[in-house]
């Protein structure tokens, strides 16, 4: 069963500390800067010299690091390399593959793109690391989020390890009805409907289960909510704030200004 | 079909150690209970009989199988399991469907099927239900048909997941009733049961687990008279026993019958 509610690690950081929303800006200007940076090294910088000592600072940086090469490498690196040899458009071949010929402006461009993907995935992750979702949807609420949208975001991640662990028992009872899971793929592809059919049947009755649960609770009460737990929010992040927007704002108009 | 466990230990991969040694024979067409408190072990014991777990150290045979040497869905053929919830194995769209799914799987031809569901629907008062949308039954039903699709599998041996929580006085009736027919048919019954007094009622041994070892295994009437050993595992012997003894019988009761039987020896001598 997964220990994990998500990709939270709790641990002793001045990065943990700062609150959420100045987590979320942070990572909106890295995207900033990454979209509208001009140079083709753009994104690859910002994550040497800014994710990479973000998640130093955290001391996430192995967690970091495995995140990076287990999920997102293998995405970014799928689109560089498909993008790099279908796409057609550039002049200089570089090299010949049968009929397809791989140019170097086709490679250039993909690497802008894989590049910025890797750097978008990734801050969010640092951030995901970083901000036990709770609390940033709490912070959010509180600044203005609908708490249904809240709702929607935290009640999924806490149901996918739900239903993660209620899928094994669903295994586990077919199998004992005689289910062989272990046998070839394509008999498998029929084994599907034992298996997610009680999954997906379950799973809605939950839901009604929970919508009730909730409302016992007063969810849609329109009185003014007070939040049991406060997250902090320092003058040392309202400072950072105020200087990641003053950046991006500059970004923004350097880049927009007609030159 | 003799189960025979030995010096069985078990440790889930995140450390817990769940079972510390658990030996234990079972009898051809025995009727055993097993009690003890949450997280003494007695699912986790159940589930290495049908092979989802497979022991860390120690043995189990079921019949001539070595548990470890089968997969799940070969032992399913000799023994049957009973999920605690229903709407963790239900997925057909009618329940006589859902009840010849396990018959199925254990490759028994049509005609055998048939026989099969339409018995192990008799057994579990379903038969006029057979067409029906199992999710359109009440949760009480549903567990009649999770019942019925083991029932049908027509295994020697038949596990009952904690059978009857949330059920109802009538419903209950019914499952001790299918382990009555079960038992006059020569199946062995193994129960996992927080119920006392089902537990009391229905079957001729008990096992007391606690803390992933055996505490108490004899007679019924044996073990529940053993209130001190009971409490250690937070379990409560049934009210008429603990009656009985505060009365002073000398012999511990499980039941009415049993009760009324020595209050009126007692009366007239």
């Amino acid at each position: 069963m997964p220990d994990r509610l998500s990709f939270y690690l709790k641990k002793n950081s001045i990065i943990h500390a700062l609150n959420p929303f100045t987590k979320l800006t942070l990572v909106f200007a890295i995207v900033t800067y990454g979209l509208i940076g001009a140079g083709f090294w753009t994104a690859t910088i910002l994550v040497c010299l800014a994710l990479l000592p973000l998640a130093f600072t955290a001391r996430l940086l192995k967690e970091y690091l495995g995140v990076a090469v287990k999920l997102i490498l293998p995405t970014a690196g799928f689109m560089f390399v498909m993008q790099s040899i279908f796409i057609p458009g550039g002049t200089t071949e570089i090299f010949r593959l049968g009929s397809i010929s791989i140019e170097l402006e086709t490679v250039q461009r993909s690497y802008l793109i894989a590049s910025r993907i890797f750097l978008f995935i990734s801050a969010f992750a640092l951030l995901l690391l970083t901000t036990h979702p709770s609390e940033l949807m709490t912070n959010l609420t509180q600044r203005g989020l609908p708490p249904q949208f809240a709702y929607v975001i935290i009640s999924t991640l806490q149901i996918i390890p739900q239903m993660q662990a209620k899928s094994l028992t669903i295994i586990a009872a077919q199998r004992s009805r005689g289910l062989d899971t272990e046998s070839s793929f394509i008999k498998r592809i029929g084994l599907l409907v034992p298996l997610v059919g009680p999954l997906v049947f379950g799973s809605l009755v939950e839901v009604e289960e929970r919508a009730i649960a909730i409302e016992a609770r007063g969810f849609t009460s329109t009185h003014k909510k007070t939040y049991l737990h406060e997250v902090p929010d320092t003058n040392l992040d309202r400072a950072i704030r105020t200087i990641l927007i003053a950046l991006i704002i500059v970004a923004v108009v350097w880049r927009v200004w007609p030159s | 079909m003799k189960i025979e466990i030995s010096k069985l230990e078990f440790t889930y991969p995140g450390g817990v150690q769940a079972l510390r040694g658990v030996s234990l024979e079972i009898e051809p067409g025995e009727q055993v209970a097993i009690v003890g408190q949450n997280g003494a072990g007695k699912t986790t014991l159940a589930k290495h009989l049908n092979g989802l777990l497979k022991p860390t150290s120690g043995s189990i045979h079921i019949g001539d199988w070595d548990t470890r040497e089968q997969s799940v869905s070969k032992l399913a053929q000799r023994v049957g399991y009973v999920f605690q919830n229903p709407d963790e194995q239900l997925f057909s769209k009618d329940v006589g469907t859902e009840v010849a799914f396990g018959p199925r799987n254990l490759g028994f031809s049509g005609e055998q099927v048939q026989g099969l569901v339409n018995d192990a629907l008799m057994l579990t008062e379903l038969s006029d239900k057979t067409d029906t949308n199992p999710y359109d039954l009440s949760p009480t039903w549903r567990k009649m048909v999770a019942i019925a699709s083991v029932i049908a599998m027509d295994t020697e041996i038949v596990i009952f997941d904690e059978p009857t929580t949330g059920q109802d006085a009538a419903n209950i009736a019914r499952i001790a009733n299918v382990i009555k027919v079960l038992r006059e048919r020569g199946k062995t019954v193994i129960t996992i049961t927080h119920d006392i007094d089902f537990c009391a009622e229905n079957f001729e041994r008990v096992i007391a687990m606690s803390q992933g070892k055996i505490l108490l295994d004899g007679k019924a009437n044996d073990v529940l008279g053993e209130e001190e050993i009971l409490a250690t595992t937070y379990v409560d012997p049934p009210q008429l026993t603990r009656l009985g003894k505060r009365l002073g019988f000398k012999e511990t009761v499980r039941n009415e019958k049993e009760f009324l039987a020595i209050l009126t020896k007692q009366g007239h001598g």
